[in-house]
């Protein structure tokens, strides 16, 4: 998406992942209002979120101001894709709407709701739903639940990943109905040496609705369950959203897909 | 009835031991429960079937020896595996999954999950292309003329409006805008020769040009279109009995079938995108391998023959002064694969020269005296040390790195993610008391550092920096396309 922080252009992946606004610290050190820890200058910590205050945001016509916004460190995102990542727009930004992401058009569209979760638009017909889910949040991070192998598992949606992501330590039932295809060692360049599995789902139910073809990565979520303080079984990304149109109201908690037809 | 059941049975027995000694099921050998990973592996299996398994899962050569000589507890790369026997040739290797670190987290972290791996998984990386040619199957749909593009797109008369987005305007929805006429919508554009994706988009929905044959797989969106717009034109008069003329060069790696050319009255042609440097060539007219009768431009190919040397872009005069009394002079350099014997300079009254067209880029090169290698005495930029120090070359440098404190230092190096981090590399030369660096890089994100004397530091000029795995920063840049 691309949008304008106090004149400065570029950028933002929209990312039901990230809460808030976040910001790339390498473009926005200079907006920092806690100035505690940056004294240092060359070394600078990782890993750690400041905070600062954005005078206007201009995002695909949606105009925020004096909105306040993490900025942290997202040259890793950057450096895999080589495009400039000025930040993260999070679903907390989107409050009061309703979402609309179609992967195959490359469109994201936003509707305005009443109180009662309807769009107020009378030109907008309503999205036309195969399956509806509710949606629970948790700090501000979406969960729904689907079901892998008969067992049901809490997933939270993320537009900014590449892949479905599956715990390597989701029930047994779960995963024996996963076919392992690759396996990888992941030799990074620094001490985050780890590995990768990807497997492929083949008996993923959303809503009643049997979803086929997908791929997923199994690798261990522990530390992200425990950031949350709540159980994550894995993570919806990319392979899920191309399934077809998927709708998120904000107002209802409702997560909505739209299958695309195949031939 | 009883004796048919069991022949029957028997028969399915006998199938099964028979399937056992060559089945290879990728989906079947691995699986995971409780945070480990189980690989169940048949010490049958032939070579064939264990490289198969150790391509597709990755696992390293000395753990699968170690199955094989019966080891149970198997430590490699300090990863731990067990292995349990099943029966006489079934083992199960597990172990556990190592988890991807998780850095200090905030909220926004957690998403690091490393998808990197995907790439390795079979996405080739990009490089920049040496050649291409055109796959349209209806011709009217592009053309390519004295620097002008036109697209055309068939139908879509129904359609309000209609874009043209690609590489060449950084994908923009808008900038592009198509023109309706009787039979469709065209666009022209100035592009300079070279290699570009594209789609159309139609009301706001992007489609790709289904008259283009050349399709690359984007990350995002399903396929974008290929195109190439060309700078070069090969020919052969005469030949007219001949059933099949190909073209072949360094550019693709001398293949002797991709190529063929088209008779188009009485002379051979081929149109093509050729990247701008030197670039050497043969005809195969009904496999007798010819050079060029036209161009006079031919080169040594290293082992007795003549190749065809055709140079696309500006040339540049590589000299050597002196040596007057040497028998020959050679260039030798990363442009040509280091190749001793084919760049034989020419004498001229101060020395040595020779005119060769390079494309923009950083080049490495030494000259050979009388097969000596010595560094060009004439420019200061060097890479490496001792016996593996080379002239340094950037031509068409698009940016300068630049550090103007320190002026008192010995020796100021850079080093980025353009070379490999290597600080011994890239040498910094001093001039009016700064110390500068100018470098041809490719569009995209860069990150380095200046190396002051061993001690490595973020570029005070640049305010833009990043966190790195190490716990310390580098200086960050962006190449603007």
């Amino acid at each position: 998406m691309e949008a304008k922080v106090d004149n400065i252009v570029g950028n933002f992946l929209f990312d039901t992942g990230a809460a808030q606004l976040v910001l790339n610290s390498t473009y926005f050190r200079k907006f920092l209002t806690t100035t505690g820890g940056e004294g240092t200058g060359i070394t600078g910590s990782t890993g750690v979120t400041r905070h600062a205050q954005i005078k206007i945001l201009d995002v695909a016509g949606l105009i925020y101001k004096e909105q306040p916004a993490d900025v942290t460190d997202l040259g890793h995102i950057e450096n895999r894709r080589n495009i400039k990542v000025l930040g993260l727009f999070g679903l907390g930004m989107l409050k009061g709407l309703e979402i609309v992401i179609d992967v195959r058009h490359n469109e994201l569209r936003l509707y305005r709701l009443d109180k009662t979760g309807n769009r107020i638009s009378i030109h907008n017909n309503e999205f036309r739903a195969d399956v509806t889910e509710r949606i629970e949040f948790y700090h501000n991070i979406l969960f729904v639940k689907v079901k892998i192998g008969g067992k049901m598992l809490n997933f939270c949606l993320d537009t900014g990943a590449e892949s479905n992501v599956l715990n390597s330590y989701a029930p047994k039932k779960a995963l024996s109905t996963v076919t392992i295809l690759r396996r990888s060692d992941l030799i990074g360049t620094g001490p985050g040496e780890s590995e990768a599995l990807l497997g492929k789902l083949n008996d993923f139910v959303f809503g009643e609705h049997q979803i086929t073809g997908m791929q997923t990565i199994i690798t261990s979520l522990d530390a992200l369950s425990s950031t949350y303080g709540y159980p994550v079984d894995g993570m919806l990304g990319y392979d899920f959203f191309e399934k077809g149109d998927i709708c998120i109201n904000l107002v209802k908690n409702e997560l909505k897909i739209s299958f695309t037809k195949t031939d | 009835m009883r004796n048919k059941i069991k022949y029957f049975l028997v028969l399915v027995f006998l199938l099964n031991v028979f399937k056992g000694f060559s089945q290879f099921d990728p989906g079947t050998v691995c699986r995971v429960e409780n945070g480990k990973t189980y690989f169940r592996i048949d010490l049958r299996w032939n070579n064939d079937q264990k490289k198969e398994l150790t391509r597709l899962f990755d696992l390293d050569s000395l753990v699968l020896d170690a199955v094989y000589s019966g080891k149970k507890e198997i430590e490699v790369k300090n990863a731990q595996w067990k292995m349990v026997k099943l029966n006489d040739h079934l083992v199960e290797l597990s172990k556990v999954i190592k988890s991807v670190p998780v850095k200090p987290t905030t909220v926004n972290d957690i998403f690091m999950v490393d998808d990197r791996w995907l790439n390795i998984a079979g996405e080739a990386e990009r490089q920049s292309v040496e050649y291409g040619v055109n796959r349209f199957t209806n011709i009217a749909v592009f053309h390519y003329r004295d620097g002008v593009a036109f697209f055309f797109l068939p139908g879509h008369k129904e359609a309000k409006r209609v874009f043209l987005s690609g590489s060449f305007n950084s994908w923009s929805t808008e900038h592009t805008p198509m023109q309706i006429c009787d039979s469709g919508w065209v666009v022209s554009l100035n592009l300079k020769p070279g290699k570009y994706s594209y789609k159309y988009i139609i009301d706001g929905r992007w489609v790709n040009d289904s008259f283009n044959k050349l399709k690359e797989n984007d990350t995002d969106n399903g396929n974008n279109s290929i195109v190439y717009c060309y700078n070069h034109i090969f020919r052969l008069r005469g030949y007219t009995s001949a059933h099949k003329v190909i073209l072949t060069g360094s550019f693709n790696g001398w293949n002797e079938n991709e190529l063929s050319m088209i008779r188009i009255n009485g002379t051979w042609m081929l149109p093509l995108y050729l990247r701008e440097g030197t670039h050497s060539y043969k005809f195969i007219v009904d496999k007798d391998w010819i050079t060029d009768p036209e161009n006079n431009l031919k080169r040594p190919d290293g082992s007795g023959n003549f190749n065809s040397v055709i140079g696309i872009g500006d040339s540049i005069v590589f000299r050597l002064k002196g040596f007057r009394d040497a028998k020959s002079v050679v260039l030798t350099g990363n442009f040509n694969g280091w190749n001793t014997g084919e760049l034989f300079m020419d004498k001229y009254q101060d020395g040595w020269q020779l005119y060769y067209v390079l494309g923009p880029g950083n080049y490495e090169y030494k000259f050979i005296v009388d097969g000596k290698w010595t560094t060009d005495p004439a420019n200061p930029s060097t890479t490496g040390s001792g016996d593996y120090m080379n002239s340094f070359l950037t031509l068409k440098a698009n940016y300068v790195f630049q550090l103007d404190k320190f002026p008192d230092a010995k020796v100021v190096s850079v080093a980025g993610s353009f070379n490999g981090w290597n600080p011994g590399n890239f040498i910094m030369v001093k001039k009016n008391g700064k110390w500068i660096f100018p470098i041809y890089l490719k569009p995209g994100k860069y990150t380095y550092k200046f190396i002051v004397d061993g001690t490595w530091i973020l570029d005070p000029g640049n305010e833009l920096w990043e966190n790195n795995e190490y716990g310390t920063s580098n200086s960050v840049l962006w190449i603007e396309p």
